[in-house]
């Protein structure tokens, strides 16, 4: 990283990036929390409080948790961190389709900006998760690095989120249903057994359950089509994959993926306590840049 | 035998024979039940022939019409009541002589030879792909080969076409390998000769008493749990009786059936009313059952009567009571036992039929449930190999909808192709590509008690053991139960590429010995996912779809 850099850039839980990501580009988060067995604990990327193992075997065994957002406070005290420092601020937020945490920042933002006089909060909504939006992080910080201002760079990823693109699979809808963060016509929810859904987000940030495949096998296949369909420029890329607890089936996925479509490499990556919370073990997610996402779940005729 | 040789045929003397060959059959349904290729508790041939005729029976009209419109209406209600493949050829079959009966008011033995040959022609219209060794065969060898001579009276001319029924039927084995292997004759076949046997009974004046059970077909036992207590009565009750009519009430002599069935309509529906030699048989589906039995006491006294409430008739469609909104897409798909039909209903079946193992519903069966779906295009899943006839025939008579009819053989191809339906395609054909999409990779697998000793594929099975088999070979056998079951899946030839099997567990199947299962196939296919749906069925441990 720069140490020239005119802004920081911020990013919160549901980034997935992992701390040497993180270290590496210079990319700070904030934490959501979440709630198992009656305790808030902060939703750490580095797993602080619970192992990955331990947290999705939780969920295996039918254990609730329910996530909350980012306070006010560790906005306020995050973001003055870096003003007082004299950095402006690029928050890159989780999509606001799946937590409202952007709109307190956007307050808080506000507020800060009168108390550092020259100062500015950018507020970015990702329209995506997990590494999506981390792959947006990692591009803000490339912008840092070339010595572009917050404004230019938070109209930059403004301009490119919607090539940001996930196709994920999961082991059931039961997860995101509950949580009410997915848009599926009722015929994706049952004893539906071996059928796995495909899920896209949509162009206003939604996890829409696109397709039906039966098995996980097949799956995987599908989403490797799917990348190799929707990329652009592979070969300049890194491609990401983030998965529940389930990394066997990732690097397979990642193999059929490779076979198909030449990305730069790949990174794998663990899906953090806040999007696992709401997909629940076993998923598996593919992050690259691509066609712009146009697909809208409800004119979809969901 | 002192009565005069019959050469002509009046249509009331025609459905007479008919129905002493309907009397026949059904004293004989058990036999013909029992020939089964596999030793499975499961065969039902003679019951789906028997109901299938019995629509024609009870569609009796005024014994004066002539021949042609007698037979006609006998044809119609033997094709709305056909079930399983045997039933829909034999309805084809009847269709076929009404047909060569057409515009006649008595018949000749050349002139119902000609009829007959129709009849063939026309069943094996009715199948796609006609399977010699079966009732066609049957029907084409006997009735091409015995040609009534000049004159021959129709008691004769039958003697001869019941013994070339018979050499025919003795001789599938010989045309059909699963028969030859299995040690049985065609099931359809026989029902076939048990008919005509019938018939050539009544023309020696040998006349079959309409036997008590007869009586109460399509009274099986019902599922009660479908009634809800606080249900509003919403098909009235199927009542049927016989009466004495007697004179110090009616005129027996001069009965006015007419006026009799006119004050019937105002108290129901589908109404069959017959007056003969002193008795009145009545069927009437009634919201006032006790006025139907007020006003028949007041011609005479009762023989027998029962009464059905339809809301728990075992046939009747599980189903929302309220009329639906027009939809785009609806499935309507037939389901064994409860648990299944819940289940179906749960992943997008708009009506489930409950047709039961051996109980399959009829033509007129799907065509209600066409009806209540109310939907542009409707899709049907027959999940079973027995109905798929049924319902092709159920899609053609249906004029209000786009009727697809998805060639599903089993619960388990059912069940694979609704969990992929995805009602929110563009059109009728984007919705069954996805549906169909994985059936040609399902396999369905059943475990079961073997009926009989028997030698198949290598096995030897005693009765009782656990069989494992899919659609067409017995793969494993046992007493144990759960190693049945998992050298069923073993000697599956792409069980490596599997990747979900779906368990529809039986009544008699204790949730333990899934978790064992679930287990052991995880550990041995670690690509495969397990899923488990309580079926309630009978007769079966497992239905299992291998996907």
């Amino acid at each position: 990283m720069d140490c020239n850099r005119l802004f920081a850039v911020v990013a919160d839980s549901t980034c997935d990036l992992d701390k040497d990501l993180r270290d590496r580009y210079g990319i700070d988060y904030v934490p959501m929390n979440y709630i198992l067995q009656d305790r808030e604990y902060p939703a750490s990327l580095d797993w602080e409080y619970h192992s990955a193992r331990e947290f999705y075997d939780l969920m295996r065994r039918g254990e609730m948790i329910r996530t909350t957002q980012v306070p006010r406070q560790v906005y306020l005290d995050r973001f003055a961190r870096y003003l007082a420092q004299g950095l402006d601020v690029l928050y890159i937020s989780c999509s606001s389709a799946l937590s409202g945490s952007i709109n307190t920042a956007n307050l808080v933002g506000r507020e800060l900006e009168a108390q550092f006089p020259g100062r500015r909060v950018r507020c970015v909504d990702s329209l995506i998760s997990s590494l999506g939006q981390g792959a947006l992080c990692m591009e803000a910080c490339r912008l840092a690095d070339l010595g572009q201002d917050v404004q230019a760079a938070a109209d930059h990823i403004t301009a490119i989120r919607l090539t940001a693109n996930q196709v994920a699979t999961v082991e059931n809808l039961e997860y995101l249903r509950r949580v009410g963060r997915v848009t599926a016509s009722s015929a994706f929810f049952g004893n539906l057994f071996g059928v796995k859904p495909i899920l896209i987000s949509d162009a206003l940030g939604r996890n829409f359950a696109l397709k039906k495949i039966k098995g996980a096998l097949n799956a995987r296949r599908e989403l490797a089509a799917m990348t190799a369909r929707l990329a652009v420029r592979p070969e300049e890329q890194t491609l990401y994959i983030s998965h529940a607890d389930s990394e066997a089936a990732a690097i397979q996925l990642r193999d059929l993926i490779l076979q198909q479509a030449p990305f730069r490499d790949c990174r794998l990556g663990c899906i953090g306590p806040i999007v696992g919370a709401s997909v629940g073990p076993g998923t598996l997610a593919v992050y690259f840049f691509g066609q712009t996402v146009t697909t809208n779940a409800e004119e979809a005729g969901q | 035998m002192t009565q005069t040789p019959v050469t002509t045929l009046s249509g009331a003397q025609l459905h007479r024979l008919l129905e002493n060959g309907y009397r026949n059959l059904k004293r004989n349904l058990a036999a013909v039940d029992a020939l089964n290729v596999f030793p499975v508790p499961d065969g039902d041939t003679g019951k789906n022939m028997t109901m299938t005729l019995e629509g024609g029976v009870r569609s009796t009209q005024p014994p004066e019409q002539a021949l042609g419109e007698l037979m006609e209406h006998f044809a119609h209600g033997t094709l709305l009541s056909a079930r399983g493949n045997s039933g829909v050829i034999l309805s084809q079959f009847v269709s076929g002589l009404a047909e060569g009966l057409a515009h006649k008011t008595t018949c000749t033995p050349s002139e119902l030879h000609r009829a007959l040959l129709r009849g063939v022609e026309k069943s094996y219209e009715a199948v796609i792909h006609p399977v010699e060794g079966t009732m066609l065969t049957v029907m084409r060898e006997s009735v091409e080969a015995v040609i009534p001579n000049p004159g021959e009276s129709f008691d004769l001319y039958f003697d001869r076409l019941l013994r070339a029924m018979q050499l025919s039927l003795a001789h599938t084995p010989e045309l059909l390998d699963v028969l030859k292997q299995a040690g049985v004759v065609d099931s359809g076949g026989a029902g076939m000769v048990y008919i005509f046997e019938g018939m050539l009974m009544g023309l020696q004046d040998n006349w079959l008493e309409a036997d008590a059970s007869a009586e109460t077909e399509g009274f099986s036992p019902v599922a009660i749990t479908t009634l809800d207590p606080n249900n509003l009565l919403q098909f009235g009750y199927c009542t049927e009786f016989i009466l004495q009519l007697q004179p110090t009430k009616t005129d027996v002599v001069h009965f006015d059936l007419r006026s009799v069935i006119s004050r019937l309509e105002e108290l129901g529906e589908s109404i069959v009313a017959v007056a003969d030699k002193g008795l009145l048989k009545v069927h009437i589906h009634s919201f006032a059952p006790e006025e139907v039995l007020a006003f028949a006491r007041t011609m005479g006294e009762f023989l027998t009567i029962k009464i059905e409430n339809m809301a728990v008739q075992h046939h009747e469609t599980i189903t929302a009571p309220e009329p639906k909104p027009r939809q785009r897409f609806a499935v309507v798909a037939t389901a064994q036992g409860l648990g299944i039909a819940q289940s179906f209903l749960e992943i997008g079946a708009a009506q489930v039929i409950d047709g039961g193992q051996t109980n399959n519903p009829s033509t007129s069966e799907f065509l209600k449930a066409f009806r209540q779906v109310n939907a542009d295009h409707i899709i049907v899943l027959p999940n079973n190999s027995n109905l798929i006839l049924t319902a092709r025939q159920a899609a053609e008579l249906y004029t209000d909808a786009d009727v697809r009819v998805l060639e599903t053989r089993s619960i388990a191809e059912g069940y694979s192709a609704l969990s992929m339906l995805e009602p929110g395609a563009d059109s009728v054909e984007e919705v069954i590509e996805s549906m169909t999409r994985y059936l040609p990779y399902v396999t369905t697998c059943y475990v079961t008690n073997a009926t009989r000793d028997a030698v198949l594929n290598g096995l030897e099975i005693r009765k009782d053991d656990f069989i494992g088999l899919t659609d067409d070979t017995v793969l494993a056998a046992g007493t144990d139960r759960r190693q049945v079951v998992l050298e069923l899946l073993a000697r599956l030839p792409d069980i490596d590429e599997k990747q979900v099997v779906t368990f529809f567990y039986g009544k008699d199947v204790a949730p333990q010995e899934l978790d064992e299962l679930e287990a052991e196939i995880t550990r041995r296919w670690p690509l495969i996912e397990v899923g488990r749906l309580e079926g309630s069925q009978e007769l079966y441990s497992y239905i299992m779809s291998v996907e």
